[in-house]
């Protein structure tokens, strides 16, 4: 049976990564797990330099979710090549970085580094951080931003770029597009939904920051469908992302159209989850009669026309 | 090694009202637990809550393989924990987090536990009696029923002082009155270790500063995965050295930290900082 896919040239020797923000740089889980299980890795989002993040609190749990507001504290990428990426190399596993900036030319600038440090198997770029007050979404909320990014990042490297899309847009099918066109060999969808939990004791929000991204089995069904709406919309492999918790949860996207995924929240409360996901996938392959794992991909019988609403719309 | 694996309840014990003592089955972490050290946990597999919880670790046994808990099951995680049954299973991560440090010889250890924050300096408390070290545990509550945990502590042999604000039990008010009671009576070497509320590990800390005290406090901020990679519990730590406050992971850079290190809520720096800033006013 194979497990093995390749997403925009990147080889992944299973479907499943550990969605950035999730999963802090791989080394966290040195010796709790064993990280050549995974079929990649991809970091906590890096700036060129380190970053404080957001104010406390950041974290809060809500139904069958949990909303963030961390701000991508990180140690930036030039501590990242130097102390993450040796320890890294260790293990067999695909480590991808997730690329930050609050400019297109830092954006190019943590690319390139990327690109010139052995042991980075690809970038996802990072156009879609609700939790900073300049950059991330200010490049995922406009095409022509996204566009200019993924551009900007395309021609300073060779790996496989991949942009993370928002799903806080209208039609995550015209970021899809033009990530595409600017030279993406890959999508992620989707990052968190901006959501805001209130303090009634205090009436203040629960997170220092404010608002914040929300995350886990809450948010799958939107994730599903903005993963779906982007595969069809684009020739580049998607990775689907929101709330995989268990195996069918993975399947969903995979018979949706994504090529990979990436588990996120699940990781917090059990870091074995992979394991699980993997096992489960093995097993309903095997029950359904099918030796690898890309059978499967877009396999999602829609019943007649698939809506062109980008909201899927309702009535 | 911390481990994750499966860990089933084998002992309930209620101490009235929401308090429980919980003991699980869990060989990794009752080998290896250290006082101060917590673990990541949470009843059976179900969506919700979504999160696992940090406890301190109150007792652990060797020989039993197991680690007990004192819970107050107030919240979602912590209700569904203490409602498992007998044999019923958790999702456990453990042991976690940076201990207390042993007080130096001859040192007198004096803990400060509000409410459930007691559970690990139970822990240490039962070290230091069983290496015969001296120690003294102020344990403080609301009123009588906020101190569940008090006869328990008592008949380990250890020397606890209770302070309730309403004076139903032991010293009538903060449990901070009676560490100040018993710092003023005597002499000799102390150091201070606490954990509970923040206010009062924050008056704590503001006695230790005044006093020259050494002092350790666990931080209890919300968790969200315990090993360092979500960055949720984040809690603001300068030494004296450092001319501003870093963010540090209280899930592996503490949950203990030295009380001077800390920037505690509407001060601008830590007493550390302050302290080397005064101390330079001084020689100027």
């Amino acid at each position: 049976m194979s497990l093995a896919v390749e997403i925009g040239g990147l080889r992944l020797k299973n479907p499943l990564l550990a969605a950035s923000g999730t999963f802090g740089y791989g080394v966290e889980y040195e010796g709790l797990i064993d990280l050549s299980r995974l079929g990649g890795v991809v970091s906590k989002g890096l700036y060129l330099e380190p970053r404080d993040g957001a104010p406390t609190p950041r974290i809060a749990e809500t139904p069958s979710g949990l909303l963030n507001a961390i701000g991508l504290q990180g140690v930036g990428i030039h501590a990242f090549v130097r102390d993450v990426v040796p320890r890294m190399r260790r293990h067999d596993t695909a480590l991808v970085v997730n690329v930050c900036g609050d400019s297109v030319e830092e954006y190019a600038e943590v690319a390139r580094v990327c690109d010139a440090t052995p042991g980075i198997a690809g970038l996802e770029i990072n156009i879609s951080c609700p939790n900073v007050k300049q950059g991330g979404i200010a490049f995922g909320g406009d095409p022509r931003m996204t566009h200019a990014v993924v551009a900007a990042v395309r021609a300073v490297t060779r790996l496989p770029v991949i942009p993370k899309l928002s799903p806080n847009v209208a039609d995550i099918t015209v970021f899809a597009r033009a990530a595409e066109e600017a030279g993406a060999d890959a999508l992620s969808c989707i990052n968190t939904l901006v959501g805001l939990s209130v303090d009634v004791e205090t009436r203040r929000p629960k997170l220092g920051f404010g608002t914040g991204g929300l995350s886990g089995p809450a948010i799958r069904p939107i994730a599903v469908r903005m993963a779906w709406q982007a595969a069809r919309a684009v020739k580049v492999p998607v990775i689907g992302i929101g709330g995989i918790a268990c195996a069918e949860d993975a399947l969903e996207f995979l018979i949706a159209g994504c090529r990979a995924v990436q588990i996120g929240t699940a990781n917090f409360v059990d870091p074995q989850v992979h394991e699980r996901v993997l096992a489960g996938i093995g097993d309903y392959l095997a029950r359904h009669g099918l030796s690898d794992v890309c059978e499967l991909v877009g396999t999602l019988e829609y019943p007649g026309e698939a809506p062109r609403c980008p909201a899927g719309g309702s009535s | 090694m911390p481990a994750n694996r499966t860990a089933s309840l084998v002992a309930r014990e209620g101490l009235g009202g929401a308090y429980f003592l919980l003991t699980f089955l869990h060989p990794e972490a009752a080998r290896e637990a250290q006082a101060g050290q917590f673990v990541m946990i949470k009843a059976g597999v179900s969506a919700e809550p979504p999160l696992r919880r940090p406890f301190s670790i109150l007792e652990a046994s060797p020989e039993r393989e197991t680690f007990t808990l004192f819970v107050k099951a107030i919240g979602q995680g912590s209700r569904a924990l203490a409602a498992l049954p007998l044999g019923g299973v958790a999702q456990c991560l453990g042991p976690l987090g940076r201990p207390f440090a042993a007080p130096a010889d001859g040192e007198e250890a004096l803990m400060v536990g509000g409410g459930y924050g007691v559970a690990p300096l139970g822990f240490l408390g039962g070290e230091l009696r069983r290496r015969g070290e001296p120690a003294r545990l102020f344990y403080g509550g609301r009123t009588s029923a906020d101190l569940p945990l008090l006869k328990r502590l008592k008949q380990q042999g250890l020397e606890v002082v209770p302070a309730t604000e309403d004076g139903t039990t032991g010293v009538a008010g903060r449990v901070t009155v009676a560490l100040e009671a018993h710092l003023e009576a005597t002499t000799g070497a102390r150091r201070l270790y606490a954990c509970g509320p923040e206010a009062m590990m924050h008056a704590v800390a503001r006695i230790a500063a005044a006093r020259g005290l050494a002092a350790q406090v666990s931080l209890d901020p919300w968790m969200g995965c315990g090993v360092g990679t979500c960055l949720g519990c984040v809690v603001r730590i300068q030494r004296a050295e450092d001319a501003r406050w870093k963010y540090r992971c209280a899930c592996t850079e503490g949950p203990v930290f030295e009380a001077a290190h800390v920037v505690w809520p509407g001060e601008a720096e830590s007493h550390a900082r302050q302290a080397r800033a005064a101390a330079g006013e001084a020689r100027a």
